[in-house]
């Protein structure tokens, strides 16, 4: 049995012209972590507070562990939700703030106070429990926050753009922790974002969601290496996209040059995708299943990557090296040969 | 400097609008009454040493106090939950909501005290409605007494509760308030454990600006009171256009200056020591 | 300059044929329906025989006219004033208004003895106005002729009297002293009829004023001037009734003062000659029913009946001297607090 199960949710707002979420379905088992990545306006916010009960769907339905939640407020749902802004009551110290949801459901004075000090530990703030939020730095505030989402060991962590506020350096070691401790409590989570990394670092599964609607739902490699619509292979990670027609399956015509595909439409125009770290350059002596000439155009260096700018034949292609790997140190203008598998090409209709 | 240049119309009309004839009452206040009225120029704190002494002073003070702590605190309270609303209310109504709130600001207290007598009067609205459902024989007295004066300035002081309920409120994240049903607390504890915290700082400026206006509120208690309310406010209009002893008057609106001025600091004190 | 002002002064003084004396005057007197009537009655007259403009400076309550006269001490921009006879005091006591005797305005000399009496070293009496009950004639028949008629507890609920400070309020306790304990000054013998009515009076503070809140429906009783109600009475077409109830009243009494340093003492001396002549007396008693004081005034007896002058109120009338109230006024004002509208009920 699935541990938390979506099934047709949908949200329409008044004078709204499209539904915020259309029809949104999908079931994510215990332990697991799941994405729900997509640009903003797309309904993962909206589908996020449905979950949490703070916001009421207009159809569908809601279960957790088998048992409909659809009609219950937020506050008799056992979720730990964790806001995009932390949403910390000021006007109480950390301490307090964990307390609170243990005070809320019933646990008794006692029992409180070590819970706390055990979630405050847990994040790595056993010490600042007395601290006010406003004494606490955004990371601290992060962390108070996941504490107290945690404390009551709820059915579900919700997680609203956790990360956002952060600057970069501290996202990165946030998510992992995040990730660390989700794994270790065997919480069942659900995680909002609209940056690809932090979904496929992250997430067990990725549900890519545009206009309302989840345009994929699977691992990060599927995500990121097969992904199963335009807008999954636009959205997420970089590609070259040429246009194409399919001249018989599996072949390409691309402007003046044909490409091998495993798969492809049975016929007409057509869209390749190309992940940048698929192509690479080949050596004379090198053959591949596709083979394109190509001139340099631009190279830039960003330390562990060289990116190569080409022109060819089919049009701009683009190829991620190593740094220090062969052909990085090829210069504008040079000629050579690019060369890709046929798997490596997703093919969608035009 | 510019920024001076720009103050400067502010400080000039609050230099002649309450400066000005702050200081020219303050210097009527030393003057005396003769015995037949007339006013004696003097530099003497005789006429403020009387009324300090004088029983019904203290008497006035703490009509005074009562009244606009009893109204003040109703007001603020009947307008937490039209502020509450508001706040809640979908954006494109707030802005109407609000003004609806604060309509009352746009009626003239005449008008307001005549919309008053016909609900409140012996045989007003509500003594009509008791009569004929027969819970009372004699009307019930709800005007021309404490009583009428209690509804009328509470009623007058709500606009400006709400006012700055609504901009206090408006401050507050409504995401503490979901944070707090997801973590499990009911509507009335989020109530309770957040949002009321979170307002008291706004209900607290609320409070201050309708007691302050509460105690020097003189159309109600004189027009709603009949003749029965003895407040600062109207007894210093009595002894300024009745008995035409301004120096008594004087002394009594400074008096009534300094302890407002006393209860700002106050607030300011006890504000800075809870901080 | 100066000299040339008192010359023309002495010239009108000298007899009815009136100097022209031309220039401008500012009076300042109350607003509204006596404004409109006094300038009709009075004012037009005397600038039509005079040439002499008359500036009407609406002064609100006798108060804020003594306020006026304070703010302009340094420099004056009233000549005359007509005022309460109690704010008058304050005004001459404080130097004000000018002292003044028959030998400056002759006119004096025709007035009866109580006008002269009135101002005191100042401007003599020019309106007597008096208390009187004003009723509702619908709700309470038969007529009343007696105070005593509000104390009817039919009528509980349903009076409005004005407390003291109020000079209504003043003036109402003189007549139940009066009445009850042989002196107007007795307080202690008007106290309990005070306290016996008090739990059936409306409102101790009637606004607008009792007039308008008999024709509200919300009192059938109240105290009133006797020109304003006899003015209430016709415009409302006899709803309001007007008595002089036999217990007696006392008068309310306008002053005419020159205000000291006036810029145009000429014209401001020649008006309240005027005002205190016979004619212009007799024409504003029978406009707006003001008791006629200079003695000559030669009133239609229809217009005198509507006056405490008229042969059967005379007795009436008792005689409080307002300067003695001033003193007493204090002690009144604290007394009613204390004991009648404490013991109101409300």
């Amino acid at each position: 049995m699935s541990h938390l199960r979506l099934e047709a949710l949908t949200r329409r707002f008044p004078g709204a012209p499209h539904p915020a979420v259309d029809g949104v379905s999908l079931e994510l088992g215990q332990g697991a972590l799941l994405a729900l990545l997509g640009p903003s306006g797309c309904g993962k916010t909206t589908t996020l507070r449905m979950i949490a009960g703070l916001e009421v769907p207009d159809s569908g339905r809601i279960l957790v562990q088998g048992r409909d939640v659809t009609a219950l407020p937020p506050h008799k749902r056992n979720m730990g939700v964790v806001f995009q802004s932390y949403a910390l009551f000021p006007h109480m110290t950390a301490a307090q703030n964990v307390a609170f949801g243990l005070e809320m459901r019933g646990h008794p004075r006692a029992d409180r106070a070590p819970r706390v000090q055990e979630a405050l530990n847990l994040v790595g703030l056993g010490a600042l429990a007395a601290r006010k939020p406003r004494q606490l730095s955004g990371g601290q505030q992060q962390r108070v926050a996941l504490a107290r989402a945690l404390a009551p060991q709820p059915d579900l962590l919700l997680l609203d753009e956790p990360l956002s506020a952060l600057d970069a350096k501290l996202r990165e070691e946030v998510r992992d922790e995040i990730r660390a401790l989700q794994q270790r409590l065997g919480t069942t989570a659900v995680f909002v974002t609209h940056d690809q990394t932090e979904a496929l670092a992250m997430a067990d599964l990725v549900a890519v969601m545009n206009e309302g609607r989840i345009e994929q739902l699977a691992t990060p490699e599927e995500i990121f290496e097969r992904p199963a619509t335009r807008f999954v292979a636009t959205f997420v990670g970089r590609a070259a996209r040429l246009a194409a027609t399919v001249t018989q399956p599996g072949l390409l015509r691309v402007g003046d040059a044909e490409l091998r595909a495993t798969e492809t439409p049975a016929s007409g125009a057509a869209e390749i995708f190309i992940r940048p770290h698929h192509v690479r350059p080949l050596r004379d002596d090198e053959g591949a299943e596709n083979t394109l000439p190509a001139t340099l155009s631009r190279r830039t260096y960003t330390g562990d990557l060289v990116t190569l700018d080409c022109a060819t034949p089919a049009g701009r292609l683009i190829a991620d090296l190593p740094g220090g790997s062969p052909g990085a140190d090829l210069r504008v203008g040079d000629t050579l040969r690019l060369g890709f598998r046929a798997a490596d090409l997703r093919v969608f209709p035009a | 400097m510019i920024g001076l240049l720009l103050c400067l119309p502010a400080a000039l009309i609050l230099g002649l609008g309450f400066v000005w004839p702050v200081a020219l009452l303050a210097r009527i206040s030393l003057n005396r009454t003769t015995d037949m009225g007339a006013m004696e120029e003097a530099f003497s704190l005789e006429t403020m040493a009387k009324l300090v002494e004088d029983d019904f002073t203290w008497e006035l003070a703490w009509n005074t106090a009562t009244l606009s702590a009893t109204c003040g605190a109703i007001a603020v309270a009947l307008a937490l939950p039209v502020a509450l609303l508001i706040r809640s209310a979908p954006p494109q109504w707030r802005g109407l909501l609000s003004l609806m709130a604060v309509a009352p600001l746009l009626v003239s207290s005449t008008a307001r005290i005549v919309g008053w007598m016909a609900i409140l009067g012996d045989r007003g609205m509500i003594n009509a409605v008791l009569a004929w459902i027969g819970v009372v024989d004699d009307p019930v007295r709800l005007i021309n007494n404490w009583t009428g004066v209690r509804i009328g300035l509470t009623e007058s002081l709500m606009p400006y509760a709400c006012l700055v309920l609504i901009a206090g409120l408006g401050r507050l994240d409504s995401r503490l308030e979901e944070a707090a049903a997801t973590l499990g607390a009911t509507r009335t504890k989020t109530f309770l454990r957040v949002t009321l915290p979170l307002a008291a700082p706004a209900l607290a400026a609320a409070f201050l600006l309708v007691f302050v206006l509460g105690v020097s509120a003189f159309v109600t208690p004189r027009l709603m009171g009949g003749g029965r309310v003895f407040v600062v406010a109207t007894e210093i209009f009595d002894l300024a256009l009745e008995t035409v002893d301004w120096p008594a008057a004087a002394a009594m609106a400074m008096l009534l200056l300094g302890s407002l001025g006393l209860a700002m600091a106050l607030r300011g004190l006890v504000a800075k020591v809870a901080r | 300059m100066r000299i040339l002002a008192y010359a023309a002064a002495a010239l009108f003084a000298a007899g009815p044929a009136l100097a022209q004396t031309g220039g401008r005057v500012t009076l300042q007197a109350y607003a509204g329906i006596f404004k409109d009537n006094y300038t009709q009655t009075v004012l037009a007259p005397f600038t039509a025989r005079s040439g002499t403009a008359v500036q009407y400076h609406e002064g609100g309550t006798s108060a804020q006219m003594l306020g006026t006269l304070r703010a302009q001490r340094a420099d004056p921009q009233i000549d005359v004033v007509i005022m309460d006879v109690t704010t008058a005091a304050i005004a001459c006591a404080e130097g004000l208004v000018e002292r003044i005797d028959a030998a400056t305005l002759p006119v004096i000399a025709e007035l009866d003895d109580q006008a002269r009496a009135s101002g005191g070293a100042c401007g003599p009496a020019v309106t007597y106005d008096h208390l009187v009950m004003v009723y509702d004639t619908r709700a309470v028949t038969p007529a009343p002729t007696r105070w005593a008629a509000m104390w009817d507890p039919a009528h509980r609920g349903r009076i409005a009297l004005s407390a003291p400070p109020n000079i209504q309020g003043l003036a109402m306790t003189a007549i139940l002293a009066h009445a009850n304990g042989g002196s107007w000054q007795n307080l202690n013998a008007a106290m309990p009829r005070l306290r016996e009515i008090a739990p059936a009076v409306q409102t101790f503070d009637p606004n607008p004023d009792g007039y308008t809140l008999i024709l509200n429906d919300q009192v059938r009783f109240a105290t009133g001037w006797n020109a304003r109600a006899q003015l209430y009475r016709d415009q409302s077409q006899g709803r309001i009734g007007v008595v002089l109830p036999e217990e007696g009243t006392v008068f309310q009494i306008n002053t005419i003062n020159i205000v000291a340093n006036s810029k145009n003492r000429a014209q401001a001396l020649a008006l309240a000659a005027h005002a205190l002549s016979a004619d212009a007396q007799k024409a504003f008693t029978e406009r707006m029913f003001y008791g006629p004081t200079n003695a000559r005034a030669q009133v239609s007896p229809e217009a005198m009946a509507r006056t405490a002058l008229a042969p059967e109120f005379r007795s009436r009338v008792i005689p409080l001297d307002w300067t003695e109230m001033v003193r007493l006024r204090d002690g009144w004002n604290q007394r009613w607090r204390r004991e009648v509208i404490s013991a109101s009920g409300r």
